[in-house]
């Protein structure tokens, strides 16, 4: 089943003087439980790719599918709410919330949910990552690796169907980087996700299912 | 309110400090608040306690009652539900057993001469009420303030009279003085400071009240008098009005300058938030969500500080020396938190307006 699909889509940016193509037309779909890496130069448009992939743009032409839903014709507010509901992001840089303790970045999403807190539910998250007994701490407490094993928790806890990940490794080093696409790797598959991660660095595309190149606003298998 | 809780504990230090901010100032609103009323009851006390509808005064007097005399015959003239009539005469009164040096023990008050079947005659609280001449119900501020006691002598200043104080009642201050109440033959004494007793008794005002507090009900039956609100008498006492403006001016200006810390504070640290908030944005939560939680930190901060700040001014005001004219007033003090809440809100929805403008794909790129 397509959890991500990308029908003719392209993004134009214009800026008045000269218009730069920052992703041509794109055909690209990925099934659940695929782990897809991108790979590629520098400005070549990995993150346009992504983030119109997530909402926070709209494509210039084309629509983009997230469960078989015309995501990107949707209106501003029902497209982060679509998000908050199917999509988990991981970002550089920790994307969390530098006041809440690992339990509480949980906590948060149940909060906004509406719903109860499973205390279990959580528990088994961050066993599976190797940080339970980090669960009370605040992020600057924990190391690079573990903040983004906690970004990847709290990305998962509310079973999106789709991950996106833009250089989740960056902040990390070899060691680490490993590691955190391993974790990636095998919740996509258990979890049955859709997992797209943007990465400068080939030798991590090991435990991707496909791989693709981005190269000015192209997107090719490899 | 999850968020704007778990941001506070977070920062406790931070948010100590505004709080502390808004604990000051509201305290020291509340407190001026309460000096204020408190000022502004010691012009004015004896006068609500009448409950009266309006007075009337001599037509040249001007609205000030110390320059208003007439002959008491005048009273037949005026007609109304209820009439009494007063004279008012200031004074300087000491006990007699004080030396007439020692200028500290002596007291500022007003001599109200009333008779005691008219209805603004005074309560007693303690005591008993006139009998004779040269007797005196006096408030109980003389008591509590001077530490006068029932059956003390007092002698009184430029005439060679004492009178002896038979009751206390409360309520009873008159442009900042406590009032001794005596009876009309003992304030014609007074009043003409004992010099050839006149024939023609003199009084200063006629107090009245009608049925429907209307004042078109009283019929005037001569030009030498005028009627007036007894508010508009109230707000021409002599420095009322000014003392009212100003405290009031004070107040208002530091609600403002109290709700606008707030609001700066809370605008500060969403400005120094926008990228967190940013990838919370990202991550689809909702600007609304976030507004909430902005919404409610504030609420949190300013309820929290500002409670503090009343509960400061009610303790300050019971330890508070008797002679300090501060009082408290429940009505102006909810009304005065209900406003810095208020005021500290609109603060944050600039802060509000701030996360609702903020692009994710900044935040994340
Ligand atoms: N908002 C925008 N306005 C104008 N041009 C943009 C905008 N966003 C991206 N671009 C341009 O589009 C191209 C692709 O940018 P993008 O950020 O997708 O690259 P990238 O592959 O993620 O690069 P990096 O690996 O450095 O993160 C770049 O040339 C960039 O300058
Ligand atoms: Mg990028």
């Amino acid at each position: 089943m397509k959890l991500i699909e990308l029908k003719n889509v392209t993004k134009t940016f214009d800026d008045g003087r000269k218009k730069i193509e920052a992703l041509k037309e794109t055909n690209f779909a990925v099934e659940e439980g695929e782990f897809v890496a991108v790979i590629g130069p520098s400005g070549s448009g990995k993150s346009t790719f992504l983030t119109i992939i997530g909402g926070l743009q709209t494509p210039t032409e084309g629509k983009v599918f997230i469960n078989d839903e015309k995501f990107s014709e949707l209106n501003e507010k029902k497209r982060a709410k679509k998000r908050f509901d199917e999509i988990g992001f991981i970002l550089q840089a920790s994307n969390l919330i530098p006041f809440l303790t690992v339990k509480d970045q949980l906590r948060l999403v149940n909060k906004i949910n509406r719903s109860s807190f499973d205390k279990n539910d959580a528990q088994s998250l961050l066993d599976e990552l190797k940080i339970n007994d980090l669960s009370d701490k605040y992020p600057s407490d924990l190391s690079g690796g573990e903040r983004q094993r906690a970004a990847i928790a709290r990305a998962l806890y509310h079973d999106p169907s789709v991950i996106l990940a833009d250089e989740p490794t960056a902040s990390l080093d070899t060691n680490r980087a490993f590691e955190v696409v391993e974790i990636l790797g095998r919740e996509t598959k258990k979890k049955k996700k859709a997992t797209i991660m943007v990465t400068h660095d080939e030798r991590l595309t090991d435990y991707c299912d496909t791989v693709y190149v981005m190269k000015d606003g192209v997107l090719n298998k490899k | 309110m999850f968020l704007a809780w778990k941001e506070i504990k977070y920062s406790k230090t931070r948010f100590a400090l505004i709080i502390g901010v808004v604990v000051l100032v509201s305290y020291l609103v509340f407190f001026l608040t309460g000096l204020a009323y408190g000022l502004a009851q010691e012009n004015r006390t004896s006068i609500d306690k009448w409950e009266a509808t309006g007075i009337v005064l001599a037509d040249e007097s001007n609205l000030n009652i110390n320059m208003s005399m007439f002959p008491k015959e005048l009273v037949d003239d005026v007609e109304a539900s209820e009439t009494a009539s007063l004279g008012v005469t200031s004074s300087v009164v000491q006990l007699v057993e004080e030396s007439e040096d020692d200028d500290d023990s002596k007291v500022n008050v007003t001599f109200f001469g009333v008779n005691e079947d008219e209805f603004i005659f005074p309560d007693i609280l303690e005591g008993e009420s006139i009998q004779n001449e040269n007797e005196v119900i006096a408030d109980i501020s003389l008591k509590e303030e001077e530490g006068y006691e029932l059956n003390d002598e007092l002698s009184l200043a430029g005439i060679d009279t004492t009178v002896t104080i038979v009751g206390f009642t409360d309520n009873a201050k008159f442009n900042v003085a406590p009032v001794l109440y005596t009876d009309q033959p003992t304030y014609q004494h007074i009043r003409a400071s004992g010099f050839g007793e006149r024939e023609d008794e003199i009084i200063s005002a006629i107090v009245v009240q009608t049925d429907n507090g209307e004042l078109s009900e009283v019929a005037l039956g001569t030009d030498d008098l005028e009627i007036y609100e007894i508010d508009e008498f109230i707000s021409n006492l002599p420095g009322y009005n000014a003392q009212v403006l100003t405290f009031g001016l004070m107040i208002g200006f530091l609600v403002l300058i109290a709700a606008m810390i707030v609001g700066i504070f809370i605008y500060v640290l969403t400005l120094q938030k926008t990228s967190i908030l940013g990838v919370m944005k990202a991550q689809g939560i909702s600007s609304k969500y976030i507004g909430k939680s902005v919404v409610g930190q504030t609420l949190l901060l300013t309820l929290f500080g500002v409670l503090t700040g009343l509960g400061l001014t009610l303790v300050t005001g019971i330890v508070l020396p008797n002679e300090v004219p501060y009082m408290n007033n429940i009505l102006f003090f909810v009304s005065i938190t209900t406003l810095l809440i208020i005021v500290a809100l609109m603060g944050a929805f600039f802060s509000v307006r701030t996360v609702v403008k903020i692009d994710p794909l900044e935040a994340i790129s």
